[in-house]
């Protein structure tokens, strides 16, 4: 069921997930089709995401954007007012303090990250919540799975040390999985949609902003989801029957990677297993201290990283 | 002690991996039912790429374990190219022995053939060197009037019955036990049961028949379908053929419903199977190179320099027969045997995907489930008759494979 509705104000509107934005030119939503999206989403009772560019818009759309709940999802280089705020690459973090309630994505790809993920401990300092994307997850080699992993070990060793300080920072890569009892992925096509400057919906902002995507209907004409089934996780062969809850079950990435929507890379899995297996461990870490999260189940141990290869066990 | 023919199964039927050379994409004919919808005279295959093809899939051993295989070669007419296969068979022979390969001695030749130079000196030479390898596959759709109505030259448009039926005894001759498919569009329907008949009449003791996947199906076919279907089943049961005959209409395995645990498996092997064209591109099915498709683009898995992209399989891998089929066929109660082309699935779905299964046959698989009860009421009947009903469950015929 579509719940959420996110809004892209203008073409060059900040990517805030796996994909980048092809899209240059500046081209501003029209104001007529942003009141309409409005209107669309208060009719089917959604919640809205505005996602800006990195210029001021003019004052006309500020106040029709203020007329409805709403997030706004903003770039670094135009912070105020953000709810969410993308920062790319470890520099656009230097000079970056978040007001309270800010949460936090940083885009980046393994290249900056591998070796160097230790500097979010200091942006978990000032958020309370820090979405780390790595851009180049479908590249991972071998080797860069030996990297990953080692690189969350030595997070979920600064993340440990916070809760025993009394902290409870969020970082996706290593706290969902510990609070989660099932799947919570990206849910384009499924629980949210996209409205475009173009006056169109897509599943997802990559479907609009990066090469090779398609409409799912338009303000004119309406929202038309064909086989939308295969957005949802039943309909998803090797994710219904997968643990990792935390993975982004990017349906931008699957498609990219194996042309299906509905079934991710070999690439996705294996990161989102050491994620998982991360978080596990980090569970176990917290819990020698003491009580914590005694609602959760432990996370069990599994000899597999990819699930595609224990297909034939289910 | 009386017996039905069984309807042949594949050699290694399930344990061999079908590896295809798409050697041309020309053809003397121009079916009026063929999927092939780019067929052309220019791209033929060269030598070099068929080699380094065989050198990827050889090198690739410990991906491929599977105890056979099956070299298939497909056109177009494959036989236009005997010499570029003849080269080919040739090269995979040395090479499997060299290599030491597991499928030396557990592989075979496969071609479906138009028949129209079956008897010609080169492919009578290529026979004569590898027949204890090779499976051949004559296509003749039945009678004159029933296979020329499809079944016609390009350009001028004759048919071409004449031209493959006398290559018919000596195909027989050289393979006695060979079978032929036969493929059944809207226009076919009427001479059903005289076409079975005349291949059993010209010695061609299984007769392995579909539907076309695409949607052509006209409003009344299935009727039409089904009467067919019984006049045939009277004839087979009055004449006794079902005792050295085969027909793959009828089937004890059909037309019941299906349990989405249990019975879940796909019902094509699309994705492991593994075809090579011109280009030098791998495909997991020859149905999803471009000259198959008529909507969508090529499903492109890789090709001989780069190598075989593994997630462009996983959705085939992954495929089951729920997650791809809509609730009409989930909830079908004779669901059983109703099949489907992975490629049309994915050339007729709304969007560029292989799960959203076509239901173009949905009424003429219903109409073959009636008159397949027929048959086996009829026959079980007269086999008690006979007292021979329980020699007839001791050899009760197994599901025909036929997939595509």
């Amino acid at each position: 069921m579509i719940q959420y509705l996110v809004i892209l104000l203008d073409d060059t509107s900040v990517s805030f997930c796996h994909y980048g934005n092809a899209k240059k030119e500046r081209r501003l939503m029209p104001l007529e089709t942003l009141k309409a999206g409005i209107l669309f989403g208060m009719k089917e009772n959604l919640n809205i995401q505005f996602v800006y560019p990195a210029y001021a818009l003019p004052e006309a759309y500020d106040a029709v954007i203020e007329g409805i709940d709403h997030v706004k999802i903003m770039p670094a280089a135009t912070p105020e007012g953000a709810d969410v705020l993308v920062m790319n690459g470890w520099k656009e973090c230097e000079s970056w303090t978040a007001g309270a309630g800010v949460s936090c994505v940083l885009r980046l790809p393994k290249a900056e990250w591998f070796g160097q993920a230790g500097r979010v401990a200091a942006l978990l300092e000032k958020t309370e919540r820090l979405n780390v994307v790595l851009t180049d997850v479908e590249t991972f080699t071998e080797d860069d799975f030996k990297a990953y992993e080692r690189s969350l070990a030595e997070v979920a060793n600064l993340l440990e040390k916070a809760y025993m300080n009394g902290k409870t920072p969020q970082l996706n890569l290593l706290t969902d999985r510990m609070m989660l009892e099932q799947m919570n992925n990206c849910g384009a096509g499924d629980t949210n949609i996209t409205l475009a400057p173009d006056g169109k919906f897509y599943v997802c902002p990559a479907f609009y902003q990066a090469a090779g995507g398609y409409a799912i209907g338009s303000l004119a004409e309406g929202l038309e989801i064909k086989n939308a089934q295969l957005y949802r996780l039943d309909h998803a062969p090797l994710c219904r029957h997968c643990d990792a809850y935390q993975c982004r079950r990017c349906i931008w990435l699957n498609r990219k990677a194996t042309l299906e929507v509905n079934t991710p890379g070999h690439e996705q899995c294996v990161a989102a297993h050491l994620e998982r297996n991360a978080s596990r461990q980090l569970l176990l870490a917290i819990r020698k201290h003491g009580t914590f999260l005694p609602d959760k189940r432990e996370i069990r141990e599994i000899d597999y990283l990819d699930p595609f290869d224990v297909r034939k066990e289910w | 002690m009386e017996k039905i023919k069984e309807t042949g199964r594949g050699w290694q039927s399930g344990m061999a991996k079908n590896i295809t050379f798409i050697v041309t994409k020309d053809c003397q004919l121009a079916c009026k039912y063929c999927y092939l919808v780019g067929k052309n005279s220019k791209e033929r295959m060269p030598w070099e790429v068929a080699k380094q093809a065989i050198d990827y899939i050889l090198d690739h051993e410990s991906e491929m374990r599977e105890e056979s295989v099956i070299w298939d070669f497909i056109g177009g007419e494959p036989f236009l190219e005997i010499d570029l296969i003849d080269r080919i068979c040739d090269y995979l022979k040395t090479e499997m022995f060299r290599r030491n390969h597991h499928w030396f001695n557990s592989y075979r030749f496969s071609f479906s053939t138009n028949g129209i130079n079956y008897h010609t000196d080169k492919v009578q030479r290529f026979i004569q060197k590898n027949h204890d390898h090779l499976s051949i596959g004559i296509t003749i759709d039945g009678t004159e009037r029933k296979h020329d109505l499809n079944r016609i030259y390009k350009g001028d448009g004759r048919g071409s019955y004449a031209d493959v039926v006398r290559n018919i005894p000596l195909w027989l001759e050289q393979f006695p036990h060979g079978g032929t498919k036969v493929t059944i569009s809207s226009e076919d329907l009427p001479y059903i049961k005289e076409s079975v008949l005349h291949l059993y009449g010209l010695g061609i003791h299984e007769v392995n028949i579909n539907c076309v996947f695409e949607d052509v199906w006209k409003p009344g076919d299935d009727a039409l379908f089904e009467e067919q279907l019984m006049q045939l089943a009277d004839a087979i049961i009055d004449g006794g053929y079902y005792r050295d005959y085969a027909c793959s209409f009828f089937s004890e395995h059909l037309g019941k419903p299906l349990d989405c645990v249990t019975q879940n498996q796909n019902w094509c092997g699309a994705g492991k199977m593994l075809a090579v064209d011109a280009e030098g591109n791998f495909y997991p099915c020859t149905r999803f190179a471009q000259y198959s498709l008529r909507e969508k683009k090529a499903w492109i898995i890789g090709n001989i320099r780069d190598g075989i992209d593994k997630n462009k399989l996983r959705p085939f891998l992954l495929l089951d027969r729920c997650t791809q089929s809509p609730q009409q066929c989930i909830d079908c109660e004779v669901a059983e045997g109703c099949a489907w082309c992975q490629g049309e699935n994915y050339d007729a779905a709304d969007t560029p995907t292989i799960y959203q299964r076509a239901t173009a046959i949905c009424r003429m698989h219903k109409a073959r489930v009636r008159a397949n009860n027929y048959y086996w009421n009829k026959l079980f009947r007269k086999l008690e008759l006979e007292d021979a009903r329980e020699a007839c469950e001791e050899n009760h015929p197994k599901p025909n494979p036929l997939n595509c």
